[in-house]
């Protein structure tokens, strides 16, 4: 069964289709990068998928592991395994990361039947993934991303993720605003994640991230639709001849 | 405290959480993690809360604490 199946997908915001009929499959184990255009709706398919309001599916559907996705609440999806890593995750000033990671991790947890995480025994859990990934702990004693850089914002949505260890990841851009360094160790943390038992999205404008996190399937996505499939081969055609080609196929 | 202040103080927390701070945004992205739209709201609010009340003088913290409790209950549900 594939953990995630995207059927003929079309999607509105406010009176204007983005999403004209996408459809994707991704099986358990793989890894797909999805490259296109500036506003060729590829945040757009991610927030759907994480059940952000204002979008509406007219048609088409989207299945998580046989489950109608677009049925559950967000924070069922969450509980299920669904992991959005967001493009520009939002600042909640006031609100300390690590109470907020332990909230959520157990509110998962609890929605699921599992047993809560003690305050002692999450503060290990989260101290040592922190550490894989190179986060200082005053950045998790600080405000929910609240005044954090571009780049430590990313950090922490790749923190929330290998914490959470969900089913299906969708990685919206999380190389904008990294430095080299940075982007390493973001990616060796995606590896270490890389699992028979998970399957990712990729999102990204560039090829060099695929260096890194090597994808089994490419997509490239325009206007709304996935117009072209490959392997990584497609995504260093794509940096030299760019989108232009597939103008016309959208 | 005079009482016209701690009433300045109410509104700064209602107009605060209503419009800026609590924002749709900021909803979805605590759902999405995992909380309740319930807990999501209790969890902003008193993150709100607690970054006002750094801000303020001492003095205010016993007055301004019992204000909260007025509004964490009138706010959530
Ligand atoms: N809330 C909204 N209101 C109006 N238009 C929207 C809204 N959200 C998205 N759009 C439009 O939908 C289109 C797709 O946007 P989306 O953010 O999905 O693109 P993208 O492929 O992620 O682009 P980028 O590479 O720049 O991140 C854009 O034309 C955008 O303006
Ligand atoms: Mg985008």
């Amino acid at each position: 069964m594939s953990w995630l199946e995207v059927k003929d997908l079309k999607v509105r915001v406010e009176d204007r289709e983005i999403l004209h009929g996408l459809t994707l499959t991704v099986n358990p184990g793989e890894v797909h990068a999805i490259m296109g255009p500036n506003g060729s709706g590829k945040s757009t398919l991610s927030h759907v998928i994480a059940g952000k309001p204002g979008y509406e599916v007219t048609d088409g559907q989207i299945l998580f592991r046989g489950e109608d996705l677009l049925e559950m609440e967000p924070d069922e999806r969450a509980a299920k395994g669904v992991f959005p890593a967001f493009q520009y995750p939002v600042e909640i000033p006031g609100v300390a990361t690590m109470n907020f990671l332990r909230t959520a991790l157990n509110a998962q947890r609890k929605a699921r039947g599992e047993s809560e995480f003690s305050k002692p025994d999450f503060l290990k859990k989260v101290r040592e993934v922190a550490k894989s990934l190179n986060i200082p702990q005053d950045m998790l004693k600080r405000g929910v991303n609240a005044g954090f850089s571009g780049g430590e914002k990313k950090r922490n949505e790749i923190l929330q993720m290998a914490l959470f260890e969900p089913a299906v990841c969708i990685l919206d851009e999380m190389d904008s605003g990294l430095d080299i360094d940075a982007l390493r160790i973001a990616a060796d943390g995606v590896n270490a994640l890389r699992s028979p038992h998970r399957a990712m999205i990729v999102i990204t404008h560039y090829q060099r991230l695929l260096n890194y996190i090597v994808p089994n399937v490419v997509h490239v996505m325009s206007k709304g639709r996935v117009v072209k499939s490959g392997d990584q081969q497609l995504a260093l055609e794509l940096e030299t001849a760019g989108y232009a080609q597939f103008e016309d196929v959208a | 405290m005079p009482y016209v202040e701690a009433k300045n103080l109410f509104a700064i927390f209602e107009h605060e959480a209503t419009t800026s701070k609590i924002s749709e945004d900021v909803l979805f992205y605590c759902t999405q993690r995992g909380l309740s739209q319930e807990e999501a709201v209790g969890l902003v609010l008193n993150g709100f809360v607690k970054d006002v009340l750094q801000q303020l003088p001492m003095e205010f913290a016993v007055e301004a604490q019992k204000l909260i409790s007025i509004f964490l209950e009138g706010s959530v549900g």
